[in-house]
């Protein structure tokens, strides 16, 4: 490559000479001899422009040679009549030299320039695509694309203990042999690089960089050694490794800080699921095992009726423990993702049927009215957990509602999806609490009369979430609470097949 | 008291308290025997001739399906699972092995005692009732008419087979596969829409209001069963 391209530069400079000599010969008949070495100059300033300085050199000793071949009397011969001309030769010689030298330099100072500016764009651009990489693989492939934007050369990055070669699948991984994966770990423990063009490993193809965080090397990038000898941007991959170190740094900032973020918060619900199981527990319990020592104790001291009294108060409670113990465990199922819903097209009927009917012992005064659309469309539900969805939504409207005033159900559909909606005429929820009513153990503050365990609306939300659906509630103008939960319809087409 | 008027119900559980629970509520009724393990229970089945099996699926020594299907071999033995594990899944499993029905723990005292009623009523009747009413619907099995308030209604061949065999098993839940099997044969099993298509086609004829069903009540993720009164 190096070679026929200084050759092409000689023969340029044959080519030149020819040619100044050719112009030289059309113009001898009107032009002094001296005259012409202006034409010769010519052509040695256009190889030093496009040629290079040996080209040019060469082009500088061929003009005076051909000059005093041709133009110089005797013609045709290198003898010199006139010693003058030898002072000629010499300034010919020499200016072409002179010039060739500064002409050249002046090219590699453009050329030095013009790579500089191509290293500083390629980290450039390898910075910006850094400072938007949200994960190491993002890194990753913004290093690719660095490295064959610059190098046209193909890389794979090697990070301590993970290689993420395998988890981008495109051709500009280079696939790692079992004695590169060797020479990668070398460098990580050493903090040296290795590889073609280095002091250690150099038997291998590719290049060894490693990527360092402070004083530790936290991962190698591995190149492949392409046209543009990598050897010679040493300099230049170290900066791209300088920047990876950098956002890989960043990133892994950010996972421990979104993990610190997750651990208070599940700190702060630990400590909200301690308070509510103490109290949630413990409560009703204080009731049971107070009624039953009582009667175990003292069964004369009461007559039948206070004795049947205190024994209802004692089973509500020991219901209401059940429900709640129920609770847990739905909601530590949700959590463990045990509770994944099977999907099979439900009727929207037998969805609100089976709701309804499950609620229908606790409503007491309270009415449910519906109101169904005709043909709606089919839900892909798993039965039993949608039903439970929507009894916590209807327990939850009962608990809240004053007594005799209805709750409201209505379901319609746009076609693509069915909206089940749930109005009670409580007291609704205070503005912007909205949506955390869903969240779990959140209580809203209400006479304590009204027992809830907190865990009902987020439970409902999970489920409905696991539908791929959405729950959302509002404040009604004229008062109480409206849940509406939004469920995807199965598409007509499969339907007809159901039928 | 003579012990042979009064029906034998076996109960197969491992928990000492429950075990007491049941002695108090079932003793005055039944003539009870008692078991506290699977192995123990199937010995049990075979020497007192049970009239009803209660059965705990959480035993420590035999899984409660496995004492399902071992008793199923030879008896048919109404086996009512009683049982912490509430999931579907589990009640499906047991139905469809072979048990009758299911009660969750904690439950009523009335609730456990009527469902022992209701199995033991099932097995006396060796053919069933030619003739099931439950409020204003009425099912003639031995002349194939269905009516509503008096009026017949029409039902397809399917439909009716349907209702028929939900009405022998009145009370009982059946699961998807069971009916899927006994109407439509074994190679419908895995096409659970044909059912609720046509239980939903039904529920349009006898139920006054099909999204409130009164008659075939839907057991979610378990199966339908036919309300008694």
């Amino acid at each position: 490559m190096k070679i026929s391209r200084s050759f092409s530069g000689y023969v340029g400079a044959v080519t030149l000479v020819v040619l100044a000599s050719l112009l030289c010969e059309a113009v001898r008949p009107s032009l002094a001899p001296t005259n012409m070495v202006m034409l010769y100059l010519l052509a040695v300033v256009l190889a030093a422009a496009r040629l290079g300085l040996r080209p040019a050199i060469l082009t500088a000793f061929l003009s005076v040679l051909a000059f005093d071949f041709l133009f110089v009397p005797p013609r045709f011969s290198l003898r010199v009549s006139d010693t003058e001309y030898l002072v000629t030769f010499f300034a010919l010689f020499v200016v072409g030299v002179v010039i060739s030298s500064l002409v050249s330099q002046i090219r590699e100072k453009v050329e030095q320039v013009e790579r500089q500016e191509a290293r500083t764009s390629s980290l450039y651009y390898l910075t910006r695509d850094l400072t938007v990489a949200v994960d190491i693989q993002a890194i990753v492939v913004a290093l690719q694309q660095a490295v064959l934007r610059t190098f046209s050369s193909r890389l794979t990055v090697v990070l301590d203990h993970v290689s993420f070669s395998e988890a981008i699948d495109n051709d500009k991984f280079i696939p790692l042999d079992n004695n590169s994966s060797i020479i990668a770990h070398w460098v990580i423990q050493s903090g040296r690089r290795a590889g073609k063009g280095t002091s250690a490993h150099s038997d291998s193809p590719f290049i060894f960089v490693p990527i360092k965080v402070g004083s530790q090397t936290v991962g190698v990038m591995v190149i492949e050694e392409c046209e543009a000898t990598l050897t010679e941007n040493f300099q230049l991959i170290e900066a791209f490794a300088g920047q990876a170190a950098m956002a890989l740094e960043r990133v892994h900032l950010t996972i421990q800080a979104e993990e610190a973020r997750i651990l208070r918060q599940k700190n702060h619900l630990e400590q909200a699921l301690l308070n509510s199981i103490s109290h949630d527990l413990r409560t009703p319990l204080v009731t049971i095992s107070g009624v039953l020592d009582s009667l175990l104790n003292d069964d004369l001291k009461y007559d039948s009726n206070k004795r049947w009294a205190m024994l209802s108060t004692a089973s509500e409670e020991a219901t209401r423990l059940n429900r709640f113990v129920g609770s847990l465990l739905d909601m530590t199922r949700l959590e463990a993702g045990v509770l994944s819903p099977r999907l099979i097209d439900c009727d929207v009927d037998e969805i609100i049927g089976c709701a309804i009917g499950a609620v229908e012992q606790r409503l007491g005064t309270h009415q449910i009215m519906t109101s169904l659309e005709p043909n709606l469309p089919l839900v892909p539900a798993d039965l039993a957990l949608l039903t439970q969805a929507l009894v916590n939504v209807l327990d939850n409207a009962i608990k809240h509602s004053p007594q005799t005033e209805d709750i409201t159900l209505s379901v319609r559909s746009d076609g693509t999806s069915v909206v089940i909606t749930v109005c009670d005429c409580g007291s609704g929820v205070p503005s912007g609490e909205e949506s955390r009513i869903f969240d779990k153990f959140h209580r809203i503050s209400v006479p304590e009369t009204v027992g809830g365990t907190g865990l009902g609306l987020s439970i409902a939300k999970g489920i409905i979430e696991a539908h791929k659906g959405k729950i959302t509630a509002s404040n009604r103008v004229q008062g109480g609470l409206m849940v509406e939960v939004i469920l995807p319809a199965t598409a007509p087409d499969t339907l007809i097949q159901g039928n | 008291m003579n012990t042979d008027n009064q029906f034998r119900v076996l109960a197969i559980e491992d928990e000492l308290p429950i075990r007491r629970f049941l002695q108090t509520i079932l003793e005055p009724e039944f003539n009870l025997h008692l078991a506290e393990g699977g192995h123990a229970g199937l010995a049990a089945a075979a020497t007192t001739k049970p009239d009803v099996i209660l059965l705990d699926l959480g035993l420590p020594d035999l899984d409660g399906i496995e004492v399902i299907k071992r008793i199923r071999e030879w008896s048919a033995v109404p086996i009512i699972v009683v049982s912490v594990r509430e999931r579907e899944d589990d009640k499906v499993t047991a139905l469809d092995a072979g048990a009758d029905d299911y009660i969750s723990k904690p439950f009523g005292v009335n609730e456990l005692q009527a469902r022992i009623r209701a199995a033991l009523r099932r097995t006396l009747q060796q053919t069933p009732e030619p003739v099931f009413s439950s409020d204003e619907l009425m099912v003639d099995l031995s002349n194939r008419r269905v009516t509503c308030h008096g009026e017949e209604i029409p039902l397809t061949p399917t439909e009716y087979d349907i209702l028929r065999l939900l009405v022998t098993h009145a009370g009982k839940v059946l699961t998807h596969s069971q009916i899927l099997k006994e109407v439509w044969g074994i190679a419908y099993l895995e096409q659970p829409h044909v059912l609720r298509v046509n239980i939903s086609n039904l529920r349009r004829k006898i139920e006054v209001d099909p999204s409130r069903p009164k008659h075939i009540i839907t057991e979610p993720g378990v199966g339908y069963r036919l309300k008694t009164i």
